[in-house]
């Protein structure tokens, strides 16, 4: 490990100072689960000043306020996982959750630094994209509230300038008649980063048509993005089937024609065609499904995971 | 500074294991307020304030935890090197899920590699402490 200056901030106003004067030279530190390995790396990049907001309360937890869910960056992948307020509105993402690492990175591993580590294989992304979420970024000049959709340039980089910090996730809580799914491909069932994903929001009508769609998938695209082009099949069609395996069939080509036909094309394209049950097997309503068990402790339960 | 090494240069305690160091294989596995965490994960001035179990802490003086009488019972460990880590994080499950199934052992303990025993001592060994 390079020494480095270590400075720890209890509130968002002291992380906001600390970015101001150091914000270039910076990391910050949440859970530590990727900072940790690259400090032990000693790569040439490494940080002159590691910022350490793990202390930063009001950035912990998560909460319902009206219409919205608000998640502090600092939220555990545990706490998504075992959340009630989740499972009620928003299970994709704690299934998600539940199927990043293992137990004791879920413990440290935090939702924030998921988002802004932005690695393609980001599990809890997708899902936020799904749900409409937006982004809270503070700096000493103000605070300002984008797309998380719109947050990343690239795997690694993200559209936040050196000194403002994740201070929110935001999401609409769906309405009653909406359905959701998220599905990850590993290599095994533990500790497997996420080779493929998808997660797939539906609202349907009173007359049981779809009426919104939105599929993101993961670790296919070179950043995450709707695919509207498959989301617009489902449009006012009746859920079932042989309709989700066209909408399968065109996440495919759409991932092609992005990047090309790649090493992993052999697997990831028939991923989203032999998987293309998704929304409908998965199909979750809350309202309507109550947890078999109360909700695990710290290990939690894995999420629908498909093994290669 | 993480973790791992304030407990086993600084402080001497070496019943954490030094593994992978990227949070792999856990066999640095200790619990940071009840929950099993990566020691090697764990940036040492993180812990002010907080407490931290090490397989150190887990026996009552001059005894044995029940976990690891039964470890001993069903010879779930052989080279030992997992064997700190998994019991604590068979620990962190029971104390928030006194009655696990196998599928939730399991599930505990896929942070911690074993390359001897292919778990089905150590599995055993938890469900029973689970049930005495």
């Amino acid at each position: 490990m390079k020494p480095f200056e270590y400075i720890a901030v209890h509130t968002i106003a002291e992380a906001c100072d600390a970015l101001a004067a150091h914000g270039a030279e910076t990391r910050l530190l949440a859970g530590g689960t990727d900072l940790l390995i690259e400090l032990r790396r000693g790569s040439k990049k490494a940080p002159r000043v590691v910022l350490d907001i793990s202390g930063v309360a009001e950035m912990a937890g998560i909460a319902e306020s009206g219409a919205h869910i608000t998640l502090g960056p600092l939220t555990t992948h545990a706490e998504l996982a075992r959340s009630e307020l989740l499972r009620e509105f928003a299970p994709l993402l704690g299934e998600a959750a539940a199927a990043i690492g293992s137990p004791q990175i879920r413990a440290r591993g935090t939702v924030g630094g998921n988002i802004m580590n932005a690695a393609a294989c980001a599990d809890t992304v997708p899902p936020l994209i799904a749900l409409g979420a937006t982004v809270a970024l503070q700096s000493k000049a103000g605070c300002r509230e984008l797309a998380l959709a719109d947050l990343f340039v690239k795997p690694y980089q993200t559209r936040a300038n050196a000194d403002e910090l994740l201070t929110a996730v935001r999401f609409p809580k769906p309405g009653p008649g909406a359905r959701s799914a998220f599905i990850k491909l590993g290599r095994r069932n533990a500790l497997a980063i996420s080779r493929l994903s998808v997660a797939a929001m539906l609202e349907l009508g009173k007359d049981g048509r779809i009426t919104e769609a939105r599929i993101v998938p993961g670790a296919a695209f070179p950043t995450w993005q709707r695919v509207t082009e498959a989301e617009r099949l489902l449009l006012g069609e009746m859920p079932g089937e042989p309709l989700f395996a066209s909408a399968g069939r065109k996440v495919s080509e759409e991932m092609i024609k992005a990047t090309g036909r790649r090493w992993s094309t052999e697997y990831k394209e028939p991923g989203y065609l032999r998987h293309h049950q998704w929304p409908a097997a998965h199909a979750h309503s809350p309202r309507q499904h109550e947890p078999a068990r109360p909700p695990a402790g710290p290990p939690g339960p894995l999420g629908h995971q498909v093994r290669l | 500074m993480n973790l791992l090494d304030l407990l086993r240069d600084r402080l001497g305690l070496s019943g954490t294991k030094c593994g992978c160091e990227i949070g792999e294989c856990g066999a640095c596995t200790v619990l940071l307020d009840g929950e099993p965490v990566n020691s090697c994960l764990v940036l040492a001035p993180q812990i002010a304030g907080r407490q931290v179990l090490t397989v150190e802490g887990l026996a009552p003086e001059g005894g044995l935890h029940p976990l690891q009488e039964s470890f001993l019972d069903h010879d779930a460990a052989h080279c030992g090197f997992c064997t700190p880590g998994m019991l604590l994080s068979a620990k962190a499950l029971l104390d928030w899920n006194p009655r696990p199934t196998e599928g939730e052992i399991r599930r505990a303990i896929s942070g911690n590699l074993c390359r001897c025993t292919g778990y089905q001592q150590i599995v055993a060994a938890i469900e029973k402490a689970s049930a005495s």
